[in-house]
């Protein structure tokens, strides 16, 4: 495998599959996660992330292959697999008519030795404290939202399987709980596994990130290591004064026009000799920069824009 | 074992966190304070003996303790799926199957406390405005039974019968709910049950077929060998029990297995 490994991977997916009626809707999923890493599970709509999680946690049965956490398998030792495990799959739906609290009481009386000390740190920490007495049914989705966390890490998990869980959160919200994941990934080893859409997202908060599409693992990658080589062509933007006269200067090559500003395909060399020709030539050039090529824009060439199959 | 009576608790957080379980505890006080009081202060010829009124009055709010533990039942499952909350429940290091006993159990819980109100109002309502009267006989002219034991003793069997028949329709509830997810289709189905079971047997007797002898509802308590009446000449009591015991094993098996294997993705 192309990244560094340390140790035994704390989660392993191998070669899950799942089948529903006649559609392979998983087909072959294999990922090692490491302990304190945060991992990012992307996908367009209807890839199978949700599908995915819930094999991961038990709720639907694997067709095939398995899911190994902490060495224990989540088909044949469920309970001791499971206890390793927080999660929110798609909605934290919580119980309506109990308050926030009595949800949080309620899943901690089914993992034994959590305190009553450790509820209230946890919803300190959530930054529920003013509401968490409420009923629930009072709250408002990102306020669910942080509940849901709540329940996720009552127990200190080492996996916690987190399924979109900036749906709701305000930019605020989104932004502590990248900060907190992070945290909790540094600092108590927890590996997280996150699904989402939101990609940009994805890239301040992973240390490594999946893509999959139709159920099938299309790219694994580590995110630090996305920087492009020196020798690689890229897309480099120039502000000049004039920029069409410019680009007939450039003939030859590959080059255009792209909101009153000058693109050029160009390696780190080539950059430093358009710019001498540009100056030669009488043009004032104001800015160069390299135009980045967002996750965001990789996953859209790699699972070809917003199809969804 | 400790910590599964935590899964029981939660159980009972849930049930008696919602106002529905409040009304029907409140409406099962105040109908049996109203029968009573109808039966005192509505002029009438004579008046019953307290264990009389008792026994009346049982029959009429077991109806009523029977659809509201059959409701609870019907909601226990079928409400965890239909809000989304049974994913989180089921993420927890406790097997499908405890989780599903902690449900059942709790739901029995429900049915005793409201058996267990009944029994002291109806007691005690009925002691404090009727008259008394503790002889053997009563069995006989109150309750139409042939046996010849106290009141007190009759009661308690009876009660102990109504459980059995009240630990059947549950059963059916509960099985409903976890196959089908629908506590509609599970109320519907098990109010059906109480209601129409009787009848239902009735008209397979009348059309004189053989497996008749084997309906549920034939054998969903054991009163008639208390009164010493059998339906059925033939019947016996170890008979019914047997036909009672097979088809609660049926109905625990499809449930438990079901619930176990089904694949959560609502
Ligand atoms: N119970 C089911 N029966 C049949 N098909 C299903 C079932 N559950 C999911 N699918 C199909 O499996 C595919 C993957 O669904 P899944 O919910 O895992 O996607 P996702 O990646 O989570 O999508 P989203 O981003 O929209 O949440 C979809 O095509 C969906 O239609
Ligand atoms: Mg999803």
């Amino acid at each position: 495998m192309e990244f560094n490994e340390t140790g035994k991977p704390v989660v392993q997916l191998k070669n899950v599959t799942k089948i529903i009626g006649k559609r392979k809707i998983i087909d072959g999923l294999s990922v090692d996660l490491q302990e304190a890493e945060v991992f990012g599970f992307i996908g367009p709509n209807g890839a199978g992330k949700t599908t995915t999680i819930r094999m991961m946690v038990g709720l639907i049965s694997i067709t095939d292959g398995d899911v190994i956490i902490r060495g224990q398998s989540i088909r044949h030792d469920f309970e001791k697999a499971i206890r390793h495990v927080g999660a929110i799959v798609e909605n934290p739906e919580m119980y309506k008519y109990l308050t926030g609290y009595q949800n949080l009481l309620h899943y901690s009386r089914m993992v034994p030795g959590i305190t009553r000390q450790r509820i209230d740190e946890v919803v300190e920490l959530i930054g529920l404290k003013a509401r968490i007495h409420d009923k629930v049914k009072t709250y408002s989705l990102g306020m669910r939202q942080r509940l849901g966390i709540a329940q996720a890490i009552l127990h200190k998990p080492s996996l916690l399987i987190l399924d979109e869980p900036t749906n709701g959160l305000d930019p605020q919200g989104i932004r502590e709980l990248r900060d907190y994941l992070r945290k909790l990934a540094k600092d108590e080893g927890i590996t997280v596994f996150v699904s989402s859409h939101l990609l940009s997202e994805m890239e301040l908060m992973c240390d490594r990130v999946v893509i999959i599409q139709n159920g099938q693992l299309i790219d694994n990658r580590s995110i630090r290591q996305t920087a492009i080589p020196d020798t690689e062509a890229q897309r480099v933007l120039f502000e000049v004064d004039r920029a069409e006269e410019a680009l007939e200067v450039l003939q030859g090559q590959t080059a255009g026009l792209y909101q009153g500003l000058l693109w050029v395909n160009a390696d780190r060399e080539e950059v430093a000799a358009i710019n001498a020709r540009l100056i030669t030539a009488g043009f004032k050039v104001y800015a160069i920069r390299v135009q980045n090529k967002s996750l965001e824009d990789q996953f859209l060439e790699m699972t070809g824009g917003e199809r969804i199959v | 074992m400790f910590n599964f009576w935590q899964l029981v608790r939660n159980e009972n957080l849930k049930i008696y966190s919602r106002i529905q379980t409040w009304f029907m505890i409140g409406f099962i006080v105040i109908l049996q304070i109203g029968l009573s009081a109808l039966l005192k202060f509505i002029p009438s010829e004579f008046e019953p003996i307290s264990w009389a009124a008792m026994f009346e009055q049982t029959y009429i709010l077991f109806f009523f303790i029977a659809i509201f533990t059959v409701v609870v039942a019907a909601n226990s499952v079928a409400n965890e799926f239909s809000s989304g909350t049974i994913k989180l429940l089921l993420i927890r290091p406790w097997s499908r199957s405890k989780i599903l006993l902690s449900k059942y159990v709790s739901i029995l819980l429900f049915g005793l406390l409201l058996g267990a109100i009944m029994f002291v109002l109806t007691l005690g309502v009925n002691l404090l405005l009727f008259p008394f009267d503790n002889s053997n006989s009563v069995v006989h002219e109150s309750f139409g039974s042939v046996r010849d034991m106290r009141p007190i003793e009759y009661i308690l069997l009876y009660y102990g019968n109504k459980f059995i028949e009240l630990v059947m329709l549950v059963t059916i509830s509960f099985m409903m709910s976890a196959v089908f997810r629908s506590s509609v289709l599970a109320i519907v189905l098990s109010l059906l049950i109480l209601t129409s079971g009787m009848g239902i047997a009735r008209i397979l007797f009348a059309l004189g077929y053989e497996w008749v002898d084997y309906v549920l509802f034939l054998h969903m308590n054991f009163v008639p060998y208390l009164d010493g009446a059998p339906r059925k000449e033939e019947f016996t009591l170890p008979f019914s029990m047997a036909v009672y015991g097979v088809y609660y094993v049926i109905f625990i098996a499809t449930t438990w297995f079901i619930f176990n294997k089904r694949d959560v993705s609502s």
